[in-house]
């Protein structure tokens, strides 16, 4: 059988282990970018490249940053006295576009999966807990509720349960099992307005 | 419950079938092989989402093509519903999709809307296998009349599975120990959820089978109990750890229940002839019709594949007195025979050949 040259091989690994792109899906996107005029390859080469190299994670919350904070943790208007926890940048989105929030986040940039070896310490949570010592009175638990988002949820709420914050889940209007990411913005203004001690 | 129309398009041997069963009894006559099993399971299908029969679901896809249909207009409660589910392979991949009147529905959410109680010969091991098959016959029912059950489960097998590979993270050093203690909770929440449902399904479902097992096999006593796990569910699994990190699965919980099976006093597995274990089987299965009936207030629709072959005259006639009452019945047979010529009679026969249904009589 006639192989490929090393070069398009190589793209095609490549483009295989980003999640969700099976073998065959790669090989199309290696095509599609073999075909593609040489500025269209060389502008997602950089993006690819500017994304590593000019993006980082807040040192506060974890949120994405272009600086050592974000820029949620920047604003002067936010309440610092208020932590939101969620799962991943977009979730914190979905959670800004609402436009309800004034508190600051804590992103765990993951879930509590021992099957995918993602325990406590990888998700920050002993940061989070120093943070709640200090002047926070509130922390919210914006994870999903599927398995995971849940016991992450139940996990971090035990953890804070000594330092004496309120601690509180939006439950109502979410649907069971669903993802906070993939709801829409009214339903999720509701969902965090109606948060319930937890 | 009734299943008003069924439409099948390349699944398994059926290249393409449209059928309008009667809204009483109906006889499936026809040789090995031709599909008489295969028509069942496709109405199962609907009511399940999955197949009870395939290991795979790429084995219901037929030759014709890489996708398989599977249509029917049910009613219940006087409301008519349209529920469709494709099954196609691409890729090597197998995908499933339902839509329910033409919006798609999740696996999960769609048992409980068409509901149906399935015997088939493979539910001997309800008697002589272990018990994940008693389990099943449990599941099956909750998730038809229980609404949220279905979800439960799927929930209670993450959590399981969660747990388990976290007791080999914590037994090889990776994880501490205390990092069960959240998925303990989670499973012990999530158990209770089963259990509550099993509990309150098989104090109704032993006096059933027991009354339907004396009738037709004119006087034995059947006495079937749910064995389930400790009340303090949380409290044996923190006394199981030790063992559980050793052995690296999870040893108590709703994923290790049972029913005890037992005929005049001796456990049916080691002492039951062949035929009284499928009688015994064949209550189990009115038993959870009339359970069925009783919580919803609709008899589900009744899918008997091969049932009458090995019971002997008297227990055949007695069993097909109880498929007399009013309510929808497919049951499938090799020959005529053993239906008495008035059950005929007042039912709609159809001969089954190569995926093909011929009306006769
Ligand atoms: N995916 C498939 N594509 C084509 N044919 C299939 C497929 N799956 C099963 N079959 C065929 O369907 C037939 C079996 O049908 P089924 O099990 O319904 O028979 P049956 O009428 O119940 O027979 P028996 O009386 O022996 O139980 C077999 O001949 C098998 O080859
Ligand atoms: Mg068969
Ligand atoms: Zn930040």
């Amino acid at each position: 059988m006639a192989e490929l040259p090393a070069a398009l091989e190589d793209l095609i690994q490549e483009l295989s282990r980003l999640p969700g792109v099976g073998p065959r899906t790669a090989q199309r996107l290696a095509f599609h970018v073999l075909r593609a005029d040489r500025a269209r390859a060389e502008a997602l080469a950089r993006a690819i490249l500017e994304v590593k190299s000019r993006i980082g994670y807040c040192e506060r919350c974890w949120n994405i940053a272009e600086e050592p904070l974000c820029t949620i943790c920047r604003s002067p208007r936010r309440d610092p006295s208020v932590i939101c926890v969620v799962e991943s940048p977009l979730d914190l989105l979905a959670i800004e576009r609402t436009g309800e929030y004034q508190g600051l986040y804590h992103v765990l940039n993951g879930v509590f999966s021992p099957i995918e070896g993602v325990g406590p310490e990888d998700l920050h949570v002993p940061d989070l807990l120093e943070r709640a010592r200090s002047g926070v009175r509130e922390v919210i638990l914006a994870t999903d509720a599927d398995v995971e988002g849940e016991t992450t949820a139940v996990y971090i709420g035990r953890a804070l349960a000594p330092l004496g914050v309120a601690v509180t889940r939006p439950a109502h209007g979410l649907p069971v099992g669903g993802s906070l990411e993939y709801a829409d913005e009214r339903t999720l203004a509701r969902a965090l307005s109606a948060r319930q001690a937890f | 419950m009734r299943l008003v129309s069924l439409e099948l398009r390349n699944y398994r041997n059926y290249a393409r079938l449209n059928l309008e069963p009667a809204t009483g009894l109906n006889v499936l006559l026809g040789p090995n092989g031709q599909g008489k099993t295969n028509l069942l399971e496709s109405v199962a299908l609907l009511a399940l989402s999955s197949s009870p029969r395939a290991r795979r679901e790429s084995e219901l896809v037929g030759p014709l093509g890489p996708e398989a249909r599977v249509g029917a207009l049910v009613e219940g409660r006087g409301r008519l519903a349209e529920i469709r589910i494709w099954v196609r392979i691409e890729a090597g991949v197998t995908r499933r999709r339902i839509e329910v009147d033409g919006l798609p529905r999740r696996a999960v959410d769609l048992p409980g809307l068409f509901r149906v109680t399935l015997f088939w010969p493979e539910d001997l091991n309800l008697i002589k296998a272990g018990p994940e098959h008693r389990r099943r016959l449990l599941n099956q029912l909750l998730v038809q009349v229980r609404p949220g059950y279905a979800r439960a489960l799927a929930r209670y097998g993450r959590v399981l599975e969660q747990r388990n590979s976290l007791l080999k993270r914590v037994a090889n050093g990776e994880q501490p120990a205390d990092a069960l203690d959240v998925w303990d909770l989670q499973l012990a929440r999530t158990g209770v959820e089963l259990v509550a449902g099993r509990r309150e399904v098989m104090q109704a479902l032993a006096p059933e089978a027991a009354r339907f097992h004396s009738q037709i096999s004119g006087g034995e006593a059947l006495e079937v109990a749910y064995e389930g796990p400790p009340e303090e569910l949380l409290q044996a699994l923190h006394q199981s750890r030790s063992d559980d990190l050793r052995r690296g699965a999870t040893g108590v919980g709703p994923h290790r229940d049972d029913l005890s099976v037992r005929l005049d006093g001796a456990d049916a597995r080691s002492f039951a002839s062949q035929g009284q274990q499928r009688t015994t089987v064949i209550s189990l299965k009115l038993a959870e019709a009339a359970v069925v009936t009783a919580l919803t207030g609709e008899r589900p629709v009744l899918l008997l594949d091969d049932v009458l072959s090995e019971l002997d005259a008297t227990r055949r006639s007695a069993l097909l007195e109880h498929l007399a009452d009013p309510g929808q019945v497919i049951v499938t047979s090799v020959e005529a025979d053993p239906f008495p010529a008035r059950v005929i009679g007042r039912s709609r026969v159809w001969q089954v050949r190569q995926g093909r249904l011929l009306p006769c009589g």
